[in-house]
């Protein structure tokens, strides 16, 4: 029994911030579960806001023990955090790892973690890290340099092992020296300024007591799989992996050596148990839900009049977190290049003349209904979307960019007046030098929310007298087309966003091999792609996040106004907790689960 | 009868490797492959990608990997999956017994049912019972089984009665075996009931049709002019001989096995194989699509022999020396 403050004033957040861009297959079947992030303890402004607290609210107890059930959809991959591809796996690995920096769910500001304080030099190439000295592995050893040391040198940098980390911590060909100082002090030298740096610092940490043979030996690629005996999985986070039973269920629990304590220093977590279980139909998982074997769910835009209403009787509460990360968007094909095989345009280039005028796509920004998409698509729980970083990016979102209301009038003229004129009476308008605007529109048949809003589209194109030959293509067909042939017209996809704005760079840079209108260019096509691969060099460059700030806004400024890509809406997060945890404090950015390690079940719900 | 038995085993070798050429061929022309999804993360470089094809051997031709995977075949390797990085047979080893019990049940639920319904509405043909099994078996046949499922599931929700799916409760490993096994049935009976209503609807007729040709023969006839009993007369005379075209079928259920049950291993979150394979194939993760394929053609062999032996002994008629 341990009190504590029913109101936490002040909990913090680490970053596991990895994918600022990526793309989202989601299948009718599938959906993305909110992962969780884990705390840091209180280090400011306790002491000014404590009696605030303790006035307003009365102080209950946090009790120990108890368990939380979540669902998931999918089962994880791998329990392996550096050669892990894709998100099923980082909800596990996000419980048991940890890395040096964290970012705060509430603020999205970095703050320290596994490293309590560091160091920057004067030309902020070499950062020195001091680490806690009262982490411990939850297999008992001490978390010292060598763990950081190790991670980065043996795993990241090891040219053997493919991960993406090594993409996010290598700039030009060039990698970090990371060496040891002392057993709790870490030196990296960049090799050029790194504004990201310190975020990317959230990068999990892993034992070298336990994989250094391992690595040694060459296996390391196939390491900790999920034939993994749990017990091998060593991290310092606040929960181990007990149990994985294929199709069924994760069995998180409490890590005994957790070094972060409550507020009055008693140790956490509270919760004995955190079990994940897999539930692959969502309608299922509502079912379970409502049935009360599950503790939280996250709702689909569809579930929430149903839901909602209930709240009262199955004891829950539905918290809208805002707007998702994830944005669905539409883009036409840029790319001037031939096969060079059959020496083919990849775009006719009477329609490329079309598709890189930016009046053309002015127009087309017009005549998309956002209203209509969340009405429909999102069920009326939805957000408009203009600028490329969601409002859920937090500090370098830009809501101040060139909007573009639902107008087909306007959109007409705009047409009219770049020469789209319907000359020959067929219903069909012609180019400006001729030719029916006609194009093929492709999106990923997994997907029924964007299939739904390419026919939502796709009706007002043709109501601007443009013909839309709409195709669902499987994903694997759509990559291909997107990443090698390139013979496309015109796609909708999303990208999962991040806060972190650097991180988009394959997407926005004219050489990123994302810069799905026109990829891998040798030099920029355009004067604003130019200005754009400018300000990334920029601001990768910038420590002053105030300065960068200034270079990532107009960065949205410039999307906004060229449109390169064309964006819809952003369907809201939506997610039914049971009312029985304490210290239950959703926000935007880390979702509702962010903080497992300070949840307590209240004692009337025991 | 043994000699012919091993001549179509014999015949099966380079029926399995066709199968996994024609598998591996077919994988390959269609776009994409297992990185596509990488490629289209912004966080993993060009040379991040290249090292991955480099451990997959994707960047190999296609024959070369085909020959390397029969080599290792012949070692009994499966090989890798590129999804999980571990062998392929320790992914599907657990699953494949999961989904084996889950099909046995609904395959003994549906023989043990419809066999004796198909005869009994026989038996009464175009009476009441044979009109009420006939209106029920049209409902049941026009059902699809995940929809039922769907519809058992809510019903559970609703009274408690059953578990909302899975295999096992939480604490399974509690339990001495009787109250395993009861866990165990708790949790098959609706995918097991959804999974056999339309198979008990669809194989009841079957039998009704065989054993009323049958009922009509002069020998029944003769039967019964003999003075026999209607019981000796149906069950000795009539039911050996209806039953015939039933296992053939037999045979060829046993090859859908451990394929029949994707969609209702899904709804009802039992671990098989079903979902397993359909992201291995919609990932491409070549190596896992080719084990199961691999199972369903071994399966497919072994149940169409065992179904023409059976029917040798059932039917002295057949020979095949």
């Amino acid at each position: 029994m341990n009190p504590h403050l029913c109101l936490n004033p002040c909990p913090k957040l680490r970053p596991r911030q990895h994918n600022n861009n990526r793309i989202r297959v989601r299948g009718p079947l599938t959906r993305k579960s909110f992962s969780l992030k884990t705390v840091f303890p209180l280090l400011l402004s306790v002491s000014f806001l404590l009696p605030i607290f303790y006035s307003s609210a009365s102080a209950c107890a946090a009790q120990y023990g108890g368990q939380l059930i979540l669902a998931t959809t999918s089962d994880p991959k791998s329990f392996n955090e550096i050669t892990a591809k894709e998100t099923s796996t980082s909800l596990v690995t996000d419980l048991i790892f940890e890395g040096l920096t964290t970012t705060n769910a509430f603020t999205t500001k970095v703050e320290p973690n596994l490293a309590k304080s560091w160091d920057i030099s004067e030309d902020g190439l070499i950062w020195t890290f001091h680490l806690r000295e009262d982490v411990r592995w939850n297999d008992g050893q001490p978390f010292t340099a060598d763990d950081v040391v190790f991670t980065f040198n043996k795993l990241i940098y090891n040219p053997d092992i493919p991960s993406s980390a090594r993409d996010i911590f290598t700039i030009d060909d060039k990698t970090f020296t990371v060496e040891k100082v002392d057993d709790h002090t870490v030196r990296f030298v960049l090799p050029v300024k790194f504004a990201p740096f310190l975020r990317g610092m959230g990068q999990a940490i892993l034992p070298k007591h336990k994989l250094e043979e391992i690595v040694a030996q060459g296996r390391f690629n196939f390491t900790w799989g999920i034939d993994t005996d749990p017990k091998e999985i060593v991290g310092t986070g606040p929960f181990n992996l007990v149990r994985y039973d294929p199709g069924q269920r994760l069995v998180f629990e409490r890590n005994p050596y957790y070094w972060k304590k409550s507020i009055e220093g008693g140790p956490l977590p509270y919760l004995e148990k955190i079990i994940y279980l897999i539930v692959q139909s969502t309608d299922v998982g509502l079912l379970k839900f409502m049935e009360g074997t599950l503790d939280g769910y996250a709702l689909r835009g569809m579930d929430y009049p149903m839901i909602k209403p209930l709240e009262k009787k199955g004891n829950f509460t539905v918290y809208d977190l805002g707007p998702d990360m994830g944005s669905q968007f539409l883009f036409f094909n840029q790319n001037p290049g031939k096969n060079p095989n059959s020496g083919e345009y990849f775009v006719a280039p009477y329609k490329l003349a079309w598709f890189t005028d930016r009046e053309f796509r002015k127009a087309v920004a017009h005549a998309i209904d956002k209203q209509k998409i969340i009405e429909i698509v999102n069920n009326k729980l939805g957000y408009p979307q203009s600028s490329t970083m969601g409002s859920a990016a937090g500090f370098f979102y830009n809501p101040d960019v060139a909007e573009y209301d639902y107008d087909l009038d306007k959109a007409k003229t705009i047409l009219r007046e770049a020469g789209f004129v319907d000359r020959d009476g067929d219903g069909v308008i012609e180019g400006p030098r001729g030719g029916r605007v006609e194009f093929s529109l492709y999106t990923n048949a997994g997907s029924t929310d964007r299939v739904d809003i390419a026919s939502i589209i796709r009706q007002d194109l043709e109501r601007l007298g443009m013909k839309v030959n709409f195709r669902a293509l499987e994903f694997n067909t759509l990559v291909s087309q997107l990443t090698s042939s390139f013979q496309w017209e015109a796609v909708i996809l999303g990208l999962t966003g991040g806060i972190e704005p650097h991180f988009g760079k394959n997407v926005w840079m004219s050489s990123g091999q994302l810069h799905m209108w026109y990829p891998m260019q040798e030099k920029p096509a355009t004067d604003w792609e130019k200005r754009i691969d400018e300000i990334f060099t920029q601001g990768v460059q910038e420590l002053d996040e105030n300065k960068r700030k200034v270079l990532y806004d107009e960065y949205q400024r410039i999307v906004a106004e060229e449109l390169p890509i064309i964006y819809t809406v952003l369907s809201a997060r939506l997610y039914a907790v049971r009312d029985k945890f304490g210290n239950l404090k959703p926000t935007s950015y880390g979702g509702v689960f962010h903080n497992p390690e300070e949840l307590y079940i209240k004692e009337e719900s025991r | 009868m043994w000699r012919y038995a091993f001549k179509r085993l014999l015949v099966a070798v380079p029926m399995l490797l066709g199968i996994a050429l024609l598998t591996f061929v077919l994988m390959r022309i269609s776009p994409g492959n297992y990185l596509d999804t990488v490629r289209m993360d912004p966080q993993f470089s060009k040379e991040t990608i290249a090292r991955y094809e480099q451990l997959y051997q994707l960047d190999k031709p296609l024959f070369y990997q085909y020959v390397q995977w029969v080599k290792n075949l012949l070692r009994l390797e499966l090989g890798y999956s590129f999804y999980y990085n571990v062998p392929v047979y320790k992914i599907i080893g657990e699953r494949i017994w999961n989904t084996f019990v889950l099909s046995l049940a609904a395959f003994l639920l549906t023989w043990c049912v419809a066999i004796p319904l198909g005869i009994w509405a026989a038996l009464n043909r175009n009476r009441f019972a044979d009109r009420a099994i006939q209106f029920f078996s049209c409902i049941a046949l026009s059902l699809p089984s995940f929809f039922l499922g769907m519809i058992l599931l809510f019903w559970a929700s609703q009274t408690g009665m059953l578990p909302l799916g899975g295999m096992h409760s939480p604490d399974y490993e509690s339990f001495g075996w009787p109250g395993r096994l009861v866990d165990l049935l708790k949790h098959l009976a609706i995918p097991a009931v959804a999974l056999s209503i339309g198979s008990i609807a669809a194989l009841q007729r079957i039998m009704r049709g065989n054993m009323l040709e049958v009922l009509g023969q002069k020998y029944i006839l003769t039967a019964h002019a003999k003075g026999l009993s209607q019981r000796r007369v149906v069950y000795h005379h009539a039911l050996r001989n209806a039953i015939n075209p039933l296992i053939t079928l037999l045979g060829y259920e046993f090859s859908s096995l451990l394929s029949g049950a994707a969609l209702i291993e899904i709804i009802c979150g039992w671990p098989g194989l079903g979902s397993l394979m359909l992201t291995a194939v919609r990932s491409k993760d070549v190596y896992l699509v080719m084990a199961s394929m691999m199972m369903g053609g071994v399966l497919f062999i072994i149940g169409n022999l065992l179904a023409d032996i059976a029917l040798a002994k059932a039917d002295p008629r057949i020979r095949y020396d």
